[in-house]
Parts: C-alpha cells; sequence; structure tokens
C-alpha cells in the first residue's frame, strides 16, 4: 500500500486537531513537538510513481480524479521543506503568541505546499494555491499589528485577482485539450493554438503572484517584514517552493515545444528583474527584517531564472538554489528574531551585540556568506551551477548579472553585520540588552540550519543526485547561437 | 457565445472594480464579480447540450457520460465558490478591524503602504 496522500493528508488532520485544542497549551505544546518529529519522518513514507484518487481515464480518458506524481526530486524539496517546518514549528513552541493557530496555520501550509509540488493535476494545484494564499495572510495576522493587517489584506486582494485569473488560465487549457491530468495534457498542446497561449500567460501571472517575482515583489516583501522573524522564515521557504511546484509544471507542460520560445524569454526577464529590483531595494533599506525580506526576493530571481532556462542543468540548479537558499535565509530570519528579542529591528538602533551573542554572530556570518556565494558554503555552489547554466546556453549576460546581484548581496549583508553586531553603543544599551532573555529554541534551530549550510557546501551531490533524473526527463537541451 | 460575453464582461467589470475603485467592500464585491465570471466561463466550456451532471446509483458510468454535459467543470466550480467565500470572509473581517482603527473604508488610506 502506498502511503504517499498521508504527506498531504496528516498535516491537515494535525491542523484541525490543533485548532479544537484551543486554550490547552500543555497539550499544544506536547502535541506540536510530536507532529515536527513525525514531519520529518514523512518524505520517506511514499512510494515513488504516479499516485491516483478515485481512478484515472474513467470514461475515454475524459473523467480523471486528483493525481500526484513523487519522484526523487521532488522528494529532496519536501525533506528540505519538512525541516524548516519542524525547526520553526519547534521555534514556535518557546514563543507566547496565539500558540495553537500559529501551529495549525503552518502545518496547513506545509500541506499546501507539499500537495503544490506533488500535484499531477492542475486544479488540485489551483486549490491548494489559494489555501496557501489564506494561510500567509493568516500568519501575517498572527503578529497583531495594524501593519500587518493592512499588508495581510493587501496580499489576498491581490492574491484573489491573480487566482481568479491564474483559474481562468486553466479554464483555457482545459477548454482547448479536455482534461486536467498534466501528464495527459502534454499530448493535446503540440499544436499550438490561441487559447493554449492565453492559458500560459495566465498561469504565469500566478506564478509571479504565488512566488514574488515582479510586479508583486513589493506586497510580497511587506508580508515578510510584517510578521515574526521565525514565520518570515516559514513564509519564504512556502514561496519558493511554489515557484519550484509551479515552474516544474509549467516546464512539464510546455519545455521544448516551438510556441514557448516568447514565454520563455518572459520567464527569463522576469526572474532577471526579481534578482535586480530586489537587491537594489534591499540596499536601501534601514529595516533589517525588511532587508531580508528583499534579499528573499532577489534570490527568488535566481531560482526563476535557473530554472526558466529550461535545460536540464538549469533545472538541477534552479531546484538546489531553492533548496539553499530556503535554509540559509531561514537562518538569517531566526538570526533577525533572536536580535529583534534584543531590541527590535532597526538598524540604526541596534549595535554591540558580538560579545553578547558570539556563537549566533558566527552563525549568522556563515548564513550571510553563504548567501552571498562565498565558498565553502552551500550558496557557492547551487549560484556557480546557475552561472554554469546560463553560459551553456550562451547567455553569458545572466551570468554576469548574477555575479554582480551577488555582489550586492554581499554589500548589504556585511552591512547588515556591522551595524548589528559590531558597531560600539553605550553602557546604557548594554544593561537593556543584558535584561532581555535569547530564545534557546531559535539558537537551535539555527545551528541546525548553519551546520546544513556548511554540510551542503561541502558535498553538492547529497542534493543534486536527487535532481537530476527528473531534469533530465523535462529539460531540453538547446544552445542559442 | 452568450455566456462567454457575459463572462468576459464579469471579469472585465471586476479587474475594473479592485483597481479603480477606492473602497475596500467595493473592491472585494469586485473580486466577486470576477470570481463569478470565471466560473461562469468554466460552465460554459462544459456545456454540451446534455442533461445536469449528477450520477444517480442506478445509472451506469458510461451512459452518465454520454448524457450528461462534463462533470469535471461542474465539480471545480463547486470548489472554487468554497474556496472564494473563505477568502472573502477572511478579507471581510480584516477590512472591520481596519475600519474600526480608521473609521473609513478608503482604499487609499486602509491599503496605504509606508
Amino acid at each position: 500500500m502506498n502511503f504517499l496522500p498521508m504527506i498531504i493528508v496528516f498535516p491537515l488532520i494535525m491542523a484541525i486537531i490543533m485548532n479544537l485544542l484551543h486554550g490547552k497549551e500543555k497539550a499544544v505544546k506536547y502535541l506540536t513537538f510530536a507532529t515536527a518529529i513525525v514531519l520529518i519522518a514523512l518524505p520517506f513514507i511514499g512510494e515513488y510513481g504516479y499516485y491516483y484518487f478515485s481512478g484515472h481515464g474513467v470514461v475515454d480518458g475524459w473523467i480523471s480524479g486528483i493525481a500526484y506524481l513523487y519522484n526523487p526530486a521532488k522528494q529532496a524539496v519536501i525533506i528540505t521543506l519538512s525541516l524548516i517546518a519542524s525547526l520553526v514549528l519547534i521555534t514556535g513552541m518557546g514563543e507566547k503568541l496565539k500558540n495553537n493557530m500559529f501551529v495549525t496555520l503552518s502545518l496547513m501550509g506545509f500541506a499546501s505546499i507539499s500537495a503544490i509540488v506533488l500535484a499531477d493535476d492542475i486544479f488540485n494545484l489551483y486549490v491548494f494555491f489559494e489555501i496557501i494564499s489564506i494561510v500567509q495572510a493568516g500568519l501575517v495576522f498572527l503578529s497583531g499589528t495594524e501593519e500587518a493587517y493592512k499588508a495581510g489584506l493587501r496580499y489576498m486582494i491581490i492574491g484573489s485577482v491573480a487566482a481568479a485569473l491564474m483559474l481562468l488560465g486553466i479554464t483555457f487549457l482545459l477548454a482547448s485539450t479536455g482534461t486536467l491530468n498534466i501528464s495527459d495534457m502534454k499530448h493535446h498542446l503540440l499544436t499550438d493554438n490561441p487559447m493554449v497561449y492565453g492559458g500560459l500567460l495566465l498561469l504565469i501571472v500566478g506564478l509571479a503572484y504565488g512566488s514574488g517575482l515582479p510586479p508583486f515583489h513589493n506586497i510580497k516583501a511587506d508580508l515578510y517584514a510584517r510578521s515574526k522573524g521565525f514565520i518570515s522564515a516559514m513564509l519564504q521557504t512556502y514561496s519558493k517552493f511554489v515557484l519550484v511546484g509551479l515552474m516544474l509544471i509549467i516546464l512539464k507542460l510546455f519545455n521544448g515545444l516551438s510556441y514557448f520560445s516568447s514565454a520563455h524569454a518572459v520567464l527569463i526577464a522576469l526572474g532577471v528583474l526579481a534578482m535586480v529590483f530586489g537587491v537594489v531595494m534591499a540596499l536601501l533599506q534601514s529595516d533589517y527584517k525588511k532587508l531580508l525580506a528583499y534579499h528573499a526576493i532577489s534570490q527568488g530571481g535566481y531560482v526563476a531564472t535557473g530554472l526558466a532556462l529550461g535545460t536540464p542543468l538549469g533545472i538541477v540548479a534552479g531546484i538546489f538554489h531553492a533548496i539553499n537558499h530556503v535554509i540559509y535565509k531561514s537562518a538569517l530570519f531566526l538570526g533577525a528574531y533572536i536580535v529583534s528579542c534584543k531590541r527590535g529591528s532597526n538598524l540604526h538602533k541596534l549595535g554591540g551585540l558580538l560579545p553578547l551573542m558570539p556563537y549566533v554572530a558566527f552563525m549568522v556570518l556563515c548564513a550571510k556568506l553563504a548567501i552571498s556565494g562565498v565558498p565553502p558554503f552551500n550558496g557557492f555552489q547551487s549560484k556557480w551551477m546557475l552561472a554554469e547554466a546560463a553560459m551553456q546556453v550562451n547567455m553569458p549576460e545572466i551570468a554576469i548579472i548574477m555575479i554582480i546581484v551577488s555582489i550586492g548581496t554581499f554589500v548589504s549583508m556585511m552591512k547588515a553585520f556591522y551595524l548589528i553586531y559590531l558597531k560600539p553603543v553605550d553602557e546604557e544599551t548594554l544593561k537593556e540588552y543584558q535584561g532581555k532573555e535569547v530564545p534557546k529554541l531559535a539558537v537551535f534551530s539555527l545551528f541546525v540550519l548553519t551546520a546544513l549550510c556548511i554540510i551542503i557546501g561541502l558535498d553538492p551531490s547529497l542534493i543534486t543526485n536527487y535532481l537530476w533524473d527528473y531534469a533530465r526527463e523535462i529539460g531540453v537541451n538547446y544552445c542559442l547561437k | 457565445m452568450a455566456s462567454f460575453i457575459t463572462s468576459g464582461l464579469l471579469v472585465v467589470i471586476g479587474l475594473y472594480g479592485v483597481f479603480f475603485v477606492d473602497n475596500v467592500l467595493k473592491k472585494i464585491i469586485a473580486l466577486e464579480i470576477l470570481g463569478s465570471g470565471v466560473n461562469l466561463a468554466l460552465i460554459a466550456i462544459g456545456y454540451n447540450g446534455g442533461t445536469i451532471p449528477i450520477k444517480l446509483p442506478n445509472v451506469p458510468l458510461n451512459v452518465f457520460a454520454k448524457e450528461s454535459a462534463y462533470p469535471l467543470t461542474h465539480a471545480l466550480v463547486l470548489t472554487n465558490i468554497v474556496i472564494e467565500a473563505s477568502m472573502l470572509a477572511v478579507m471581510l473581517g480584516v477590512s472591520i478591524i481596519l475600519y474600526k482603527k480608521y473609521k473609513t473604508l478608503k482604499g487609499s488610506v486602509i491599503l496605504k503602504e509606508d
């Protein structure tokens, strides 16, 4: 028997149970810990291959139920997702917020993202795409400030528009192919048809919204910046994997078709714009979390560019960079959370934290070097692969932009490091710092993530071995003249 | 054809309302109109002159598939209505919270970025 659906069903059931345990703090705490442990085991229980609910191709191949596809590449993504989710849940245990709501929403988010990554039928993908936007807004509302409500409402209004347009795109694809199953739909797309162009374009709108590519980068960055540090770690994980999931589906459907080349260019342009906008906006920020939020957008651009190249190497590099980015950016957001427990996140009011938390500072420095692409950390490995993929299709200008953006990232990261940890401060501030405790669970999560940064940086084949098969299946080799 | 034109009109009205009307409540109503337009388009592509796609227990599957309209789109629309309703409920709740704070529903005040 195949237990694959448990990846989606188990977190949903736990989310409902957590919701019923309102007010019973101890029970919620123990159950959260147990769930966090089980989440890590979940990606290993499913078998590879297709999984169909309620049959497939019942009458002349017209009616078919929910379909999932599980393979090593998707397994690697879900392993990372479950790791981050359980670390964030464990960190959240030490925090006194409306505890069970946070756990409920995170688990719903986990279920939706795994469904988006696994989905092999478009409507299932759409349903969870909508759920994830409610979940993200809800996680932001948890911080309870007025700014958070504004950011969440903005996100939901734009989100409803983008989701409705994406559903219209799905309608177009359904009208021109007669099926929603992705593997079946591929066979009907060979002839070009204006309706299919419309469907593809509207799918790209949904992709840009779900992953914070331009023109949606501002609302997405606002969303990250307004929530608590460890919740932002969760939120940016969600959007990176939405990007990977949707992009893999678009590539699986259209890659290699003659009319895909212009959409190809649009996707690459979106990725490059996200890279540049993100890093330029980040250089201007004086709020630490907002700075990190714009870097999350910028790194999303790297992932989108790599995947949009559409070659096997580009796809591997894109997914690998998504995984690496999720790891080090979560570490950075957790670092921001630890700092904000001392004194907010305004860079001009912080300083002199190095003697108080030398280990945290060291781990955050490792994550900062990783995001700027310095060897031997994991960011270097995937950025190198991305540049290589761009050179392979004869687009050296993309590799150059990637390197320039990396330099911008390094500059703003080091500026933030100086302002938070090294800048000298007066006696009074030091006393204020000493009165407040460091959340120990967050430091533990930070340690695990930093260790992963170094391990993957030393041996990237730990992850890339999982990715090559699927990338060769959906990727197409080509070279521009 | 008429249903496609109607759904196109609904989508355009909805998009106009969301982006150009400066009132959060009206924006949310416009989202509902936009959603209805998409739902109508979905229903319309599934209609082939058949009967209502409800499978009764005594009808065999292949007879049902021949006689009824395409059932997949109806399932999609039902699901979409449910999701949309929950999204709208959350949005309305948040706008009430923000209204209590600002005493206005103007989008330029409530949704302003700073």
